[in-house]
């Protein structure tokens, strides 16, 4: 009996270590990194569903490609009419704010914008800027709680708080809980919650496409915030891995052609 | 021949990487995976525009248009056309026209872009206010709930070479002088003053106009130098014929332009959630001491700076201009035995002090120092749908000053509807004290996107 109860104490704390073995920041990372090739092409289409199921269809065509230490991408807008030709620019550093300008057909020429404003709104969506670009991760802490089983993959727990109240102001939420698979990395679902601390958003990701050198790509993202009923879907139509673009195509003179 | 036939082989290796190494994005935004097959693209607008409720005048602009965007697209070569098709009531006039927007061919590279045509081309990193922008002419009178309603082409020659991604040189070559629009004739300006027939340069090639600019985009700060010379499509107004009836004066004015080097510059930096912008063009003009219609030599500057507040997003300008030379007008000598002065000559003394005054006005230079203030405020509600804005401009030196609110509603992806009015005010006998009574007003806009 006693070399049974010895036995399980042993099990017990290896599941533990196993759980602690992992810092919560490093699989956060692994699963940032996994899902963010050097080099890829694609057009997506974003639907936002209001509380009554109207919806609004934008869709774009983007090119991203780190250069160096930096990630270069150009996004722009094919439909609907009176934002087509719209055209962002974003530089996104690793220890610094993006820097960002956009071309407004209706402007007739580039203007440098303001990237800080994670919070705001993604093209009228329910996404926010900041699901939309690479988190800075030494923004938050992090607490693995547990695993759970989430469609039959066992996943991690990992809750996220930023780390003073100007990060929550700028991303919007108070904390974030994230399902990360244990084997493959990929994220399943993100929760927010709001400023305060109620359920806000709930983020479900699928249909990962494996893109070879250990890295995926999830085709759909769907964002719902529970409070107002609005959903939105961010799927991918076409995806191309690595890019013929060079330097030269990231630039503002590209934005206005 | 052997060689000869390598060196071709090679060459249609390159030519075919070049034609079909197209990626996805290239190939979403040319709207094919084919590049060797001519595209065809075009989308459009069809919309109503009411302005209208000035003192003057009922139906301001009041018309339906039907818009048609078009672009032919062969492997970097490319015709785009913009038509506009537009009927209705403008200023009392009935109308109908057919107006090319833009039309102009292109050849696009990743070094090299060359366009030929009529194109809007737009300078400047301040907002509305470009001291460095002396290319695009304007129809101020055409009312709408869109600015860019009011920009016109000029056909023109450009050239951008793409040294590295963060510089470029701009060359561009405009043949033949088109003035803005502005509508003096609608003032009410007193019964003895006409507007007759404008004196503009002929289209010769003394008398294009040359641009050249230099645009840096680096991480820190993107900035550019250029230098313009040419005739400016803002022009003046000189006194074509002054007649006399006994003392009734028949006052003959015609709009004339002049000949500008400017020498420009402009900037915008980050920094944290802020940008700063500016821009300086210092205007080099010559017999503007024999000539009402020509500014003095001068120097323009606008300073802005922009940031969100509680979800609205502002910018604010300082917008100056520093005039060369300038002096006061001379105190017209009173009538007299003594001084051997006519009541004519006084009257007409008069009159030139008042029409220098006026093209001052114009051309922002009626002190030494001139000093303006404009304040944009806009933000998104309801998911994007409704933005609404509002601009206000004051002019500290000549205390005129006007308000252009506007809400937009995005009721559908397709369907768009816009509110506004502008209204704008002066002291007597400055510019908004005359246009007033004209372009005040308000107005809606509903349209459809294709």
């Amino acid at each position: 009996m006693k070399k049974i109860k010895f036995l399980l104490a042993l099990l017990m704390l290896g599941m533990l270590t196993s759980i602690n073995a992992q810092n919560p920041k490093e699989i956060t990372q692994k699963a940032t990194d996994i899902s963010n090739p050097d080099a890829f092409e694609m057009t997506s289409t974003l639907t936002t569903y209001d509380s009554k199921g109207r919806e609004r269809v934008r869709q774009t065509t983007s090119a991203t490609k780190k250069f160096g230490e930096t990630t270069k991408t150009i996004l722009k807008f094919l439909s609907p009419a009176d934002v087509k030709g719209t055209g962002i620019l974003i530089f996104d550093y690793k220890n610094k704010d993006d820097d960002m300008w956009i071309y407004l057909p209706a402007l007739r020429r580039t203007r440098r914008i303001i990237s800080s404003e994670k919070s705001k709104s993604f093209m009228g969506s329910e996404f926010s800027n900041a699901d939309m670009s690479r988190p800075n991760l030494d923004d938050f802490n992090y607490k693995l709680d547990r695993t759970t089983q989430y469609e039959g993959k066992t996943c991690w727990v990992i809750e996220s708080t930023p780390k003073t109240d100007k990060i929550a102001d700028e991303n919007g939420y108070s904390k974030k809980i994230a399902l990360i698979d244990k084997n493959s990395y990929e994220v399943y679902q993100v929760k927010y919650y709001d400023l305060d601390g109620e359920l806000w958003k709930v983020m479900t990701v699928s249909d990962y496409q494996d893109l070879g050198n250990g890295k995926v790509m999830a085709r759909k993202m769907e964002i719902k915030n529970v409070q107002n009923g609005r959903r939105s879907v961010l799927s991918i139509d076409k995806l191309q891995m690595g890019s013929s673009l060079t330097e030269n195509n990231f630039t503002t003179a590209m934005l206005e052609k | 021949m052997q060689h000869k036939k390598k060196i071709l082989s090679v060459i249609m290796v390159l030519l075919t990487g070049a034609f079909y190494g197209q990626g996805l994005f290239e190939s979403s935004t040319t709207e094919s995976n084919k590049p060797s097959t001519p595209v065809i693209s075009f989308n459009g607008y069809g919309r109503g525009s009411f302005y209208g409720g000035s003192k003057s005048f009922d139906n301001q602009s009041v018309f339906a248009e039907f818009g048609f965007q078009g672009k032919l697209s062969l492997n970097h070569a490319f015709l785009f056309a913009d038509l506009r098709a537009r009927g209705g009531l403008q200023f009392d006039s009935l109308y109908t026209t057919l107006q090319l927007k833009e039309t102009y061919v292109g050849y696009q590279s990743d070094h090299f872009d060359v366009y030929l045509g009529e194109k809007i081309i737009t300078w400047g990193r301040t907002d509305g206010f470009n001291p460095t922008n002396n290319i695009t002419p304007f129809n101020y009178f055409f009312l709408t709930a869109d600015p860019d309603d009011q920009k016109l082409p000029n056909f023109l020659l450009q050239a951008k070479w793409h040294i590295t991604p963060q510089m470029d040189i701009e060359v561009i070559g405009i043949p033949f002088y088109r003035p803005s629009i502005y509508r003096y004739d609608l003032f009410n300006m007193g019964q003895y003053t006409r507007f007759t027939t404008p004196s503009f340069p002929t289209a010769t090639f003394d008398n294009m106009s040359m641009a050249a600019k230099m645009n840096f985009e680096l991480p820190a700060i993107g900035f550019s130098v250029s230098y313009f010379r040419g005739y400016d499509p803002f022009f003046g107004f000189n006194l074509k014929s002054l007649t006399w009836n006994f003392i009734i004066p028949d006052i003959e004015l015609t709009a004339e332009t002049y000949l500008k080097n400017t020498a420009g510059f402009d900037f915008a930096v980050p920094a944290g959630s802020w940008i700063f912008r500016g821009e300086a063009g210092y205007n080099y003009t010559t017999n503007y001491k024999d000539n009402m219609y020509i500014p003095n030599p001068g120097l323009s500057y606008v300073a802005g700076v922009e940031h969100d507040f509680w979800g609205a997003h502002a910018i604010l300008q300082y917008i100056g201009a520093y005039t060369f030379n300038f002096q006061e007008l001379p105190e017209p000598q009173k009538p007299g035995p003594e001084n051997g002065v006519t009541m004519r000559d006084y009257m007409t003394q008069l009159i030139m002090n008042e029409l220098t005054q006026f093209n001052r006005r114009i051309f922002y230079q009626q002190e030494k120092f001139n000093h303006a203030l404009s304040l944009s405020v806009n933000g998104s509600f309801a998911h994007d749908a409704v933005r609404a804005e509002v601009m206000g401009y004051y002019n500290i030196t000549s205390d005129e000053w006007f308000v252009r609110p506007q809400v937009t509603w995005n009721i559908t992806d397709r369907l768009q509807t816009t509110l506004g009015g502008f209204y704008s005010a002066g002291p007597d006998k400055s510019i908004y004290f005359y246009s007033s009574d004209v372009l005040n007003g308000a107005f809606v806009q509903l349209k459809v996107n294709f």
